[in-house]
């Protein structure tokens, strides 16, 4: 019971940062290889100001996913403002998230607190378990799904689909392209959050570009424009290798030929353009009142 | 000042790697606008043939070069015909050209590192003798490694400027659709071009390879060589090659005067300081994405 916990909050952690993913490539159309470093700055905030500073964990993980938003300014507002081309923006977090790495594997301490570099920062308390996890999993689709059915969130869509012309339709393409990352970081620092209150350590060594290509594998595989999409994925993508740990080596391989297969026979993934409602619920249970014969 | 002297000559030979990795990206970029995200796995395949060779099958450097070069040609010319054509030929989304590019890289890196395991090797080469001018000593692989370098882009700006087939190259980067038009067999000029990224990112890969050493995941240089181009100006070759020597100056002397662990870092708030100050780059138009 306790490995199908293990993999169940792990699942959940990056169905979260997921999320985020798929609010930024997924909608916005903006290519992020570099979340993995917004999940490294949130889960050193959040653990430190609940370590060292007795903070709550619940505060103090909203606290690590607004830092890690604040942080994304620094990346996103030179990117944006200069209109890097996509493929740059991705360059950009990509070198956002080593230097992030880069900068932890060699800070000994911040004043008073111990980070310990590259040995990680120990002695998290642990707060994480499967309920906190369900609970953050559906606060976090609700948001998200508020967020893309919002005003906001089809001005995100406008971008992801021409960006010349959302501008021509009165969007602004550097207040919601910061919007929508700023939401996107958000995520990936409270899921790193979890990830140190589960694990009670953190490592930089946790936030490879290893680890960023798997969340934005699980949008690619999911579909753009969907969160159900990488939610399903994100948990799979967790799940299979778990169950499977004899292809661990091959999973990376397998994800790359994954990604030139979809993108080639099915480049809307798995659910790309399906929104998450409640549509077959309804469906389903009005089939359930209708008589028997009549089903 | 033999230190500064010493680490310009190293900076110059690292900026020269990254000019060619930087070539590589524009040249792609320009006809089919979209990232060659595997370009780092050539480089890391070209540097594990070339390691293959002199060290299992006991070829002199030269010949395990060439190998290296002919088999990396095969690999992007297989990546081309198997993961880009296709989405090309649909006209699909930049954006599916991307992430096939980046499956491609994924699957590559990580079967490099299936079969060789992710341990650094040193690149077989005896060490020689340093080369004394004055009391500065310059690497004799440095000093090949630039001159290979700026041979190889000095030969390419030869084959796009002065041949029929570079016009031809240069016609399909202005617009690709008149160009087949015009008579331009779209296919070649593609292969061309693959054939041209595998060269580049092969020596590329053995020099950084000499220069560092040999992993799987070496080729996350190509980074560098990314900033390198966004520092000079999008959309421009000679940009990129400027961008590039800076680039590998500065990153030199970062690394020799404050610490080499700081020296990625560095690179990435160049990279922002410059977006802050230079939106375009150093020496970049104002260039907007294409529709």
């Amino acid at each position: 019971m306790g490995y199908i916990n293990a993999i169940i909050i792990l699942a959940g952690i990056n169905i979260i940062a997921a999320l985020g993913v798929a609010i930024l490539t997924g909608y916005t159309g903006l290519f992020s290889i570099g979340h993995a470093g917004f999940m490294a700055l949130g889960g050193y905030f959040s653990a430190i100001l609940v370590k060292e500073f007795g903070v709550h964990f619940v505060p103090a993980l909203l606290a690590g996913g607004l830092f890690a938003g604040l942080t994304s300014f620094i990346i996103g507002y030179p990117a944006f403002r200069s209109r890097l081309r996509g493929d740059y923006f991705a360059i950009a977090t990509l070198g956002f998230s080593e230097a992030i790495r880069l900068i932890l594997n060699n800070t000994r301490e911040i004043g008073f607190i111990k980070t310990g570099a590259a040995f990680g920062y120990m002695n998290i308390p642990g707060h994480t378990n499967l309920w906190v996890v369900i609970g953050a999993v559906v606060l976090a689709i609700y948001f998200a799904h508020m967020f893309v059915t919002s005003q906001y969130g089809k001005n995100c869509i406008a971008i992801g689909q021409d960006e010349v012309a959302a501008q021509m339709m009165g969007v602004d393409l550097l207040k919601t392209k910061l919007l929508a990352l700023f939401i996107s970081a958000f995520y990936a620092g409270v899921a790193g959050g979890l990830l140190g209150f589960y694990f009670a350590y953190l490592s930089p060594s946790f936030f490879t570009i290893t680890k960023s290509s798997d969340l934005l594998a699980a949008v690619v595989f999911g579909g753009i424009q969907s969160l159900i999409g990488p939610v399903v994925t994100a948990f799979i993508l967790i799940a299979v290798p778990e169950v499977l740990r004899a292809l661990a080596e091959w999973r990376l391989i397998i994800y790359g030929f994954l990604f030139v297969v979809v993108m080639i026979y099915r480049p809307q993934g798995l659910f790309g353009y399906v929104e998450m409602n409640l549509h077959f619920a309804r469906a389903w249970w009005q089939r359930l009142r209708r008589p028997v014969a009549e089903r | 000042m033999e230190l500064f002297i010493q680490q310009l000559v190293s900076g110059v030979s690292i900026g020269a790697i990254y000019a060619l990795l930087a070539v590589g990206y524009a040249l792609v970029y320009s006809v089919y606008n979209f990232t060659n995200w595997a370009f780092d796995a050539f480089m890391a395949f070209g540097a594990f043939m070339a390691f293959v060779g002199i060290s299992s099958l006991f070829m002199p450097f030269w010949l395990a070069m060439i190998l290296s070069i002919l088999l990396t040609i095969l690999l992007s010319v297989g990546a081309e015909s198997m993961a880009y054509r296709p989405l090309r030929e649909r006209k699909a989304p930049r954006l599916f050209m991307m992430i096939s590019a980046m499956g491609v890289n994924l699957a590559v890196v990580n079967i490099i590192n299936l079969i060789f395991g992710g341990t650094f090797r040193k690149f077989p080469v005896e060490s020689v003798q340093p080369i004394f001018v004055g009391n500065v000593s310059i690497g004799r692989m440095d000093l090949i490694a630039g001159l290979i370098s700026f041979g190889v882009l000095a030969l390419l700006w030869l084959f796009l400027y002065r041949t029929r087939w570079g016009l031809g190259i240069r016609a399909s980067a202005i617009d690709i659709q008149t160009a087949a038009l015009m008579g331009i067999n779209n296919n070649a000029v593609a292969i061309i071009i693959f054939v041209i990224t595998g060269v580049l990112s092969a020596i590329a890969g053995v020099f950084y390879g000499i220069k560092y050493a040999v992993y799987p995941m070496m080729g996350i240089v190509t980074i560098k060589a990314m900033i390198a181009s966004i520092v000079g100006g999008l959309g421009s070759l000679p940009a990129a090659i400027v961008g590039s020597m800076l680039l590998g100056v500065l990153e030199t002397l970062v690394s020799g005067y404050i610490s080499s662990s700081y020296r990625d870092l560095f690179s990435f708030l160049f990279l922002i300081v410059i977006l802050l100050f230079f939106p375009n780059g150093l020496m970049g138009k104002n260039v907007d994405e294409k529709l």
